[in-house]
């Protein structure tokens, strides 16, 4: 089993669970993060007075899958995210020891 | 269970809906359990000298079916031998193992009447101590104390139960209104109606001694109603849950007791229970609060000067001075709101208690006088408005001033985020607004910055008002249904157009931020222009990114998190960089279809802007000035409109024209709120100013008018100096500098294609704008376009300047920057 993170714009949330949907993935969790890499911050002007925008704000979508998935998913997730410029995000792939389903303690894929 | 079993009981429950036999049997079963108990294992080791006694809800006799059970062990003297020690683990194992959850505590009386901080939850639960089983000379000795002990003790025991409830209310946002509400903790829940019985207990109202305690009569039928619904829930959950979820909500309505056809009435009920179980608490630990500290009290005594010929303050509550004229003057009770809404204070409960007795009168007033946009704009202006508001809603004023809020009243709209109802959602919206201004966080005070700049508080806050009234109607489009109820509303209360314009602009409009927030490239540039689309004005854009802020944090307490705050920030900033480019960049080339000729020539070069502000019947005035002033060379028109005046000047440009305008009003004393001034391909110049006549000049001295017109024209024609009468006007007393807001001065030569932007924020005075006009001016810089806007003492003026046609270099700009400065400290 693998654990896929993507960090991706908040505006393509949609378009990537709506791509994700296509391929029968539904489960996820999404969490709002903030944060920055290559993109960095930066300043905004309002009435002569500067903003520092450090971090900016993402979405994170984690899921754990079957390794048979993985790479399908990763790039249906590219597909939908990408637009080509900085800051489209990163993706993360862990490799996940375990999963227990806590109402009815089913393990491994079964619990997926 | 006396021959009765324990399905039997619920049965009859569920068949009738009456918690209290379920209440009875239970106890009744426990005390049997416990006595047997006893007999078993502790009087043989303890003949004499221990007591078993009921305390909390167990000795109300209130057991409800998965309710702990609390048993104090009254001792002479501590379990001395091992045997006894054993005896006494012995018995509780042996109730654990018939599935009761104890909660126990071993004291003599002497401790359970000793002071003593650590014991104050023992002195509360001892209010309901009953005797189930044991030594009844021992028990008697704790009564014979009891009694003594409250006294003695009451003040302490009053401010416990009060702090704990306020932490316990805070944690529930401080409000009923919770679409899924837990119906024991939450304000107005059965833990508020017992704090009831115990204040009422502790102040002397009732005996200390209330072995079978009675609901009080006036809460009895709510009392009834949630101890059903907690009798339910743990039925259902099998557990002392007390959550009435949204599943269950449904699932009651299936119930042969179930006495609402839908759920949504089902929680209209529970929120009227809940109501009157809450102004109960919150009355009773109104009455009940200490005399306080001497500080404290010098307060409230100076609190108490605020009083007016209607009202007065004690104790920070607001009465009437002669509540019997309600009857006769319905409008005392709007300016009680108004009150309320200045200094940020409660009505007191007799007050409360007289508007509702009077709330058929005031119908009667609403339906008679609609009219009364000035009283609900006074209203929603002033600093502590939510708090007002709040009030009108729970005596009833409100729903009486508009059947439309009435309807929304405990509206529950089930949706994957809300937390509470719609009524509730839309005074957290107003407080969140409010809120803005005592916020220390860094990232809410951005927003603090806009609330400084709006053109009025009003507006933002009567679209809060109505944003979501359309829900009451459940046809799916709220947004359409809250235009509509708001478009009858705003007519009947005979608002002014252009503020009424803006209401529903913002209705129409508020979800459309969070939407772009969450679907749009913050960085596309087709995103900044669509933002720009739809806000259209800068003013437009400021009102509605508070709207957006105010609707989400009024979601829940958790919704409006730093991520949301930083997004709807950069939101706003990609709007209003794309709004002030576009000011000066985006010139009206191709005027509206249906426009004749002489409108092109009129409006060809005016910025785009020009069409989004002004209406149909304001253009055809000003088409109709420019048409005397292309002959004249000016043409000049002077209008009052409520309670400011409209200075309407088009004329051929010319260098120091705003100026000269500007010099003139302040020479008259006149205030100015707020300018426009532009230009069309013809060179002729288009200048608006809104004024205010702090010394009602004009208004008492009609002939004024005309002498300001004629001092216009002469100065514009180069009769008579500016400057000169500028000078003889004597300047008012300045504002202390300490008060005195820091002046700034920006400049942005990126923000448009042929301008340089300059941004003055300063401490407002007359003749500033004339100050900063003459200075632009006197540097042989041109002002192309000038918006500028006075809110408080804040003015914020904004510049787009040429100097021979382009933009100003940084060394012009540094200069011009150190006279600005100046000019804004003059």
């Amino acid at each position: 089993m693998k654990k896929i993170e993507a960090i991706i714009q908040p505006f393509k949330l949609e378009e990537v669970k709506e791509a994700l949907k296509g391929i029968g993935v539904d489960g996820m969790t999404v969490s709002e993060v903030r944060g920055h890499g290559r993109q960095k911050g930066h300043k905004e002007v309002y009435r002569g007075q500067e903003y520092q925008v450090d971090l900016l704000p993402k979405v994170k979508i984690e899921m754990v899958l079957p390794d048979s998935r993985v790479e399908e998913v990763v790039k249906t997730v590219i597909g939908a995210a990408r637009t080509g410029k900085i800051g489209d995000g990163k993706i993360f792939v862990y490799t996940v020891e375990e999963a227990v389903r806590i109402r009815n303690e089913d393990r491994g894929e079964s619990a997926l | 269970m006396n021959g009765v079993t324990e399905d039997e009981v619920r049965e009859v429950f569920f068949n009738t809906g009456d918690a209290r036999p379920v209440l009875a049997a239970r106890t009744a079963e426990v005390d049997r359990l416990i006595g047997e108990a006893f007999e078993q294992r502790l009087a043989p080791e303890f003949p004499a000298g221990v007591a078993l006694v009921a305390v909390g809800g167990y000795g109300r006799r209130e057991l409800f079916p998965h309710s702990d059970v609390d048993l104090l062990l009254l001792v002479e003297a501590d379990p001395a031998t091992q045997q006894q020690r054993e005896a006494l683990a012995a018995f509780l194992r042996s109730l654990w193992d018939r599935g009761l959850r104890l909660g126990h505590s071993v004291h003599t009386p002497r401790e359970c009447c000793s002071v003593d901080d650590r014991n104050i939850e023992l002195s509360i639960s001892l209010l309901d101590q009953r005797l189930v089983a044991g030594d009844r000379g021992i028990h008697a000795s704790l009564e014979t104390e009891l009694p003594r002990f409250f006294h003695s003790r009451r003040q302490d025991l009053i401010n416990h139960l009060t702090r704990l409830t306020q932490v316990r209310h805070a944690r529930y946002a401080n409000t009923i209104y919770h679409l899924e509400p837990n119906v024991k903790e939450c304000p107005g829940g059965l833990r508020d109606f017992q704090l009831v019985r115990w204040l009422s207990q502790l102040s002397g109202a009732q005996s200390y001694r209330m072995p079978v305690a009675e609901p009080m009569p006036e809460l009895e039928a709510a009392w009834r109603f949630l101890a059903a619904l907690r009798c339910y829930l743990h039925y259902r959950a099998g557990r002392d849950s007390n959550l009435f979820s949204f599943d269950l909500q449904e699932e009651i309505l299936s119930q042969p007791f179930a006495t609402q056809r839908d759920a949504a009435s089902w929680m209209r009920e529970y929120y009227l229970s809940a109501k009157a179980v809450n102004r109960a608490a919150l009355r009773w630990m109104e009455m009940t609060e200490p005399a306080g500290r001497a500080l404290l009290n010098q307060f409230r005594d100076w609190r108490s000067r605020i009083s007016t010929s209607d009202f007065t303050v004690s104790r920070e509550r607001v009465l009437f001075k002669s509540p019997n004229m309600l009857a006769h003057e319905p409008e005392l009770a709007l300016r009680a709101f108004a009150f309320i809404a200045r200094h940020g204070l409660r009505l007191a409960a007799d007050s409360e208690r007289r508007i509702a007795e009077q709330l058929p009168g005031l119908s009667r007033y609403f339906a008679e006088n609609p009219r009364l946009w000035p009283k609900l704009e006074e209203i929603l202006t002033l600093p502590h408005a939510s708090l007002a508001l709040r009030q009108m809603h729970e005596t009833g004023v409100l729903g009486a001033w508009f059947a439309e809020w009435a309807a929304a009243e405990c509206l529950v709209v089930r949706d994957f985020y809300h937390r509470y109802t719609v009524d509730e959602h839309t005074l957290q919206a107003i407080e969140a607004i409010e809120d803005l201004r005592r916020t220390n966080d860094p990232l809410r005070r951005r927003f603090t910055g806009l609330l400084e700049e709006v053109e009025s508080l009003a507006v933002l806050n009567v679209t809060l008002l109505f944003h979501d009234l359309g829900k009451a109607v459940r046809s799916g489009r709220h947004v359409e249904e809250s235009l509509r109820i708001a478009r009858g509303a705003l007519a009947r209360l005979d608002a002014p157009e252009e503020k009424a314009r803006a209401v529903l602009f913002l209705i129409e409009r508020h979800l459309d931020l969070s939407a772009i927030m969450n679907t749009r490239d913050l960085d596309d540039p087709a995103t900044a222009r669509l933002l720009a689309e739809r806000t259209g004005t800068e003013e437009r854009l400021k009102d509605l990114t508070l709207i957006t802020y105010a609707d989400i944090d009024a979601v829940h307490p958790q919704a409006m998190t730093p991520w949301r705050l930083e997004q709807l920030w950069r939101l706003f900033l990609v709007a209003h960089n794309e709004l002030t480019r576009e000011l000066d960049s985006d010139r009206i080339e191709a005027p509206p279809s249906n426009a004749s000729a002489e409108m092109m020539a009129f409006l060809t070069g005016f910025p785009s802007r020009y069409l989004r502000v002004h209406s149909e019947a304001e253009i055809a005035r000003h088409m109709e000035l420019w048409r005397s002033a292309e002959q004249s060379g000016m043409a000049i028109d002077i209008q009052r409109r409520n309670g400011t005046y409209l200075l309407t000047v088009v004329a051929t440009d010319r260098p120091f024209l705003l100026a000269s305008l500007a010099g003139v009003l302040a020479a008259f004393g006149m205030n100015i709120l707020k300018a426009e001034a532009f230009g069309n391909r013809r060179g002729m110049v288009l200048d608006n100013f809104v004024f205010a006549d702090p010394k009602r000049t004009l208004e008492l001295n009609p002939s004024e008018i005309d002498r300001l017109r004629l001092t216009l024209e002469r100065v514009m024609a180069g009769r008579a100096d500016v400057r000169r009468l500028v000078e003889q006007r004597r300047r008012p007393a300045a504002v202390p500098a300490p008060l005195r807001l820091k002046p700034s001065v920006s400049f942005n030569s990126e923000a448009t294609a042929g301008s340089t932007l300059i941004e003055v924020v300063a401490e407002d005075r007359p003749g500033l704008l004339y100050d900063l006009a003459r200075t632009i001016s006197e540097a042989g810089c041109n002002i192309e376009l000038v918006l500028l806007n006075t809110e408080a003492h804040k003015a914020l003026d904004v510049f787009y300047v040429t100097c021979n046609g382009a933009k100003l270099s940084a060394s012009q700009q540094a200069g011009l920057k150190e006279r600005l400065l100046a000019a804004c400290r003059r």
